[in-house]
């Protein structure tokens, strides 16, 4: 199963502090042990909200708001996507990452098969098309 | 740029373990993630199960505490994302303008952050970093 590990924003995210040389070492210990153990699928930053958007939906209308999002209790900083057996796999992984504060969501991510039969032939061929495709685009957006 | 364009659906936070979304739904958002594709800017999508599936570990001083979901204090939750590689913010607005979201949800778009953003001295700390992602895998989905 595939996990999404979600990182959440804190003030010094938030306002656009980068992170020390230790905790770059540390954390790129741990990354190096996700890739050597095969966990690692994907990891990202994200640049805080004050340089992000949100988008509303009502019908036919589209609301923008301009960053930052100051009234939202929970934002994101950061994310992995690790390949693991089980959720308690996940979990023990994530107890040995170099946090101190930080608190962190593990979330299963949906399969093709979750869907049970409302996953068509035909849908699974569209999906699974998308996927390889946009993969290939995501190796070369990586070099 | 990358841009993270997360999905937050009002109510997904007490959603049951095994909730599915709408097929009426899906089939819409199949349309929009295939024109995605078709411009070239899809790089990667996941939908994530609902928090009561999940987990959450705080780190406070260092030491881990897991917490099992549903979270009673969270007010809203991300229920997927795409990656997507555009040329600027305005145009990753254009395209989260263009989902066929709902009345119940919001989409944030956010910059992905490249090596190149930092100064020299991060990137230098962080190096290797890019050779790590590299070798990551991705697509093995089972």
């Amino acid at each position: 199963m595939r996990v999404m590990v979600i990182v959440k924003a804190d003030e010094s995210s938030e306002t656009g502090v980068l992170p020390d040389e230790k905790l770059l070492t540390e954390m790129g210990q741990f990354n190096e042990e996700l890739v050597n153990a095969g966990l690692m699928l994907a990891g990202e930053g994200l640049h805080p909200s004050s340089m992000g958007a949100r988008v509303k939906f009502d019908g036919k209308k589209r609301t923008v708001i301009d960053g930052p999002f100051s009234e939202a209790k929970e934002l994101i900083a950061g994310y992995w996507l690790w390949q693991v057996k089980s959720m308690d796999e996940a979990i023990e992984w994530l107890k040995r990452a170099p946090f101190d504060q930080t608190e962190v969501e593990i979330r299963p991510v949906f399969e093709t098969e979750d869907f049970g039969p409302a996953m068509t032939p035909e849908l699974r061929e569209q999906e699974e098309r998308l996927r390889a495709q946009a993969e290939q685009l995501s190796k070369a957006a990586k070099r | 740029m990358r841009f993270m364009l997360l999905m937050i659906p009002a109510g997904y936070e007490d959603a049951p373990p095994g909730a599915m979304p709408d097929a009426k739904a899906v089939a819409a958002m199949m349309k929009y993630n295939e024109s995605l594709q078709r411009a070239g800017v899809l790089l990667a999508l996941d939908g994530l199960h609902p928090p009561s599936m999940g987990a959450r570990v705080s780190f406070a001083g260092g030491k881990p505490k897991v917490t099992d979901g549903p979270f009673s204090e969270a007010k809203e939750v991300v229920g997927g994302y795409w990656l997507i590689q555009v040329k600027s913010k305005e145009e990753a607005v254009e395209w989260a303008k263009r989902c066929p979201g709902s009345e119940n949800e919001v989409i944030e778009v956010r910059q992905v952050q490249e090596l190149a953003d930092f100064p020299p001295d991060v990137q230098e700390a962080a190096a290797g970093f890019s050779e790590l992602q590299a070798r990551s895998g991705t697509g093995t989905h089972s």
